[in-house]
């Protein structure tokens, strides 16, 4: 009997423990509201989107629209979502999309987009708001034809302009039809006019333009310019290193608990002796 | 049956009435709160709404403030009261299950309180909450204006053809804000069928949205995540309102009037 209520106790006791350990351990499930990239240690991979390092973060994935917010429109987009990962080592961001794109095309491209400073600025090229003040976006364009990552800026419609100092690196790899694109850059850089500044914990907000550059019967490109598979703006995290000083105020308060029910104990029996 | 029913319910509530009696303020004053507390959180929300749980927790906070002043009136109340648990916590001459009980006690409650003080310090990792307010008020100019184009049949017509080009590629063929165009937006394109959108606005309202766009919001409405265009760079304010015709006759729904 005695035995078994051991065992009883025992159980109760492990299952609360437990509940204890699973509990806080287990984050927000993958909602695809955010991007989160994670810390890690050594090389990133920065300009490798087939490395195998990329196998261990965890994907976002995204749904794409036509572009139909300003002229030219666009009815129907080839790339209908985008898978994005991200990782970063302390000081440089790597941020890899993938998705699914029937033929490989010298004009195919892809770009994210990013708010500069502490303005919003709108998905659209930062287009002025009539009752809101807007700021500038930050374009990390990667053309096909040329290999290359491109890092603009724009605050309207017909502003977008390549920056002088050019700091986003990156690559493009097509593989079984799929398009795989890294880009990365140093976290922060020096210029917070023109550039995000990413500091890791904060979330900042991130959008996604993909172009299938097939060229149609007519000779014209299918996707070019303003007609493109675009998203509105989520979220763009860098994980901040690990924080453990929540364990350590919990340990503390258990000691303090501790404490305080053999101090009171002690008392009463105390009392009743006396 | 059920006579021999109620009459086993009697004789339960009798024996525990008697074992109240023995066990004192201290066990009536934990039945009390109890029984209070099952009263607030699931017999009172079936006549009315349900109530908050700091409420709850306020209410059993003063009966137990209550309790324990009425238990600790005298010094006979007092030993009555607070006997019980000196002996369980000091644990003395305890066998079995109540050994087990304070055992449990002296464990869970640190326990309890390190569990607390860790969600109380963890840093969320949650995005930023977003309180995006849908239908902001609309700039003084847009408000009370009435529709002037003749509501006939072929200006209904013409409205709905009007929103199939321009705007069904977004708020969809059917009005329900599903249109092919509508899946990378956040947020979503208006569903016009829902009785929460249109049916609650007057037509002005519809009209300053579909002129001014998403651009066109205040800073509540978060202006830099709408997708709808800025219709009034393209069409004529004759067409603005043919559109608002058929999507009203559309979507099934009349508009917001104020008689």
């Amino acid at each position: 009997m005695n035995r078994m209520n051991g065992l009883g106790v025992g159980m109760i006791g492990g299952m609360i423990l437990s509940v204890g350990i699973i509990a806080p351990g287990a984050s927000v499930a993958q909602e695809s509201v955010a991007v989160r990239a994670a810390l890690v240690q050594g090389p990133l991979p920065a300009e490798d989107p087939t490395a195998a390092a990329w196998n261990t973060a965890s994907p976002a994935e995204f749904p794409m629209s036509p572009q139909v917010h300003w002229p030219t429109r666009i009815g129907e987009v080839t790339v209908k979502s985008v898978k994005v990962r991200g990782m970063h080592d302390g000081t440089s961001v790597a941020i890899l999309l993938e998705y699914a794109d029937p033929t490989e095309d010298p004009h195919d491209a892809a770009a994210l987009e990013f708010m500069v400073g502490d303005k919003k600025a709108h998905f659209a090229h930062g287009q002025p708001m009539a009752q809101v003040e807007g700021g500038p976006v930050n374009i990390w364009h990667w053309k096909k034809a040329n290999g290359k990552i491109l890092d603009m800026n724009a605050q309207g419609f017909g502003t977008l302009k390549a920056q002088a100092r050019q700091d986003v690196k990156g690559k493009g790899v097509y593989q079984n039809g799929t398009w795989k694109v890294v880009f990365s850059r140093s976290l922060s850089t020096g210029d917070v006019e023109h550039d995000v500044q990413i500091k890791p914990g904060e979330f900042i907000n991130i959008a996604f333009a993909i172009w299938d550059g097939k060229k149609l019967e007519s000779g014209e490109l299918k996707e070019s310019g303003s007609q493109k598979a675009v998203s509105s703006w989520w979220y763009f995290r860098a994980e901040p290193p690990p924080d453990y000083s929540g364990y350590l105020y919990a340990v503390l308060a258990i000691g303090l608990a501790v404490g305080f029910q053999f101090v009171v104990i002690r008392k009463l029996k105390k009392g009743r002796s006396a | 049956m059920k006579a021999g029913l109620l009459g086993k319910v009697g004789i339960a509530l009798k024996k525990g009435g008697v074992l109240l009696d023995k066990g004192g303020v201290l066990a009536k004053g934990v039945v009390l709160v109890v029984g209070m507390y099952l009263f607030l959180k699931f017999i009172l929300p079936l006549v009315t709404a349900p109530l908050p749980a700091n409420l709850i927790f306020l209410y059993l906070a003063l009966a137990v403030a209550g309790i324990i002043i009425f238990g600790t009136l005298s010094s006979e109340s007092t030993e009555e009261f607070f006997g019980p648990i000196v002996r369980f916590l000091s644990g003395e001459r305890q066998t079995g299950p109540m050994k087990i009980a304070r055992l449990l006690v002296l464990v869970l409650f640190p326990l309890l309180v390190g569990w607390q003080t860790y969600t109380n310090t963890v840093p969320s990792d949650a995005p930023p909450a977003e309180n995006r307010t849908i239908h902001p008020a609309p700039p003084g100019e847009f408000v009370g204006l009435s529709n002037p184009i003749p509501n006939t049949p072929e200006n209904v017509m013409m409205g709905k053809g009007l929103f199939a080009a321009f705007c069904s590629p977004c708020h969809g063929g059917n009005f329900d804000g599903k249109g092919i165009a509508s899946k990378g937006f956040d947020p979503p394109p208006a569903n016009f069928v829902d009785p929460g959108t249109i049916a609650q606005l007057q037509e002005s309202y519809l009209f300053w949205r579909i002129k001014k766009g998403g651009v066109g919001l205040p800073v509540e409405g978060m202006p830099w995540k709408s997708a709808m265009p800025r219709w009034e760079l393209e069409l004529p304010d004759e067409w603005v309102w043919k559109i608002i015709m058929g999507e009203y006759d559309g979507a099934h729904q009349k508009p917001r009037t104020w008689e």
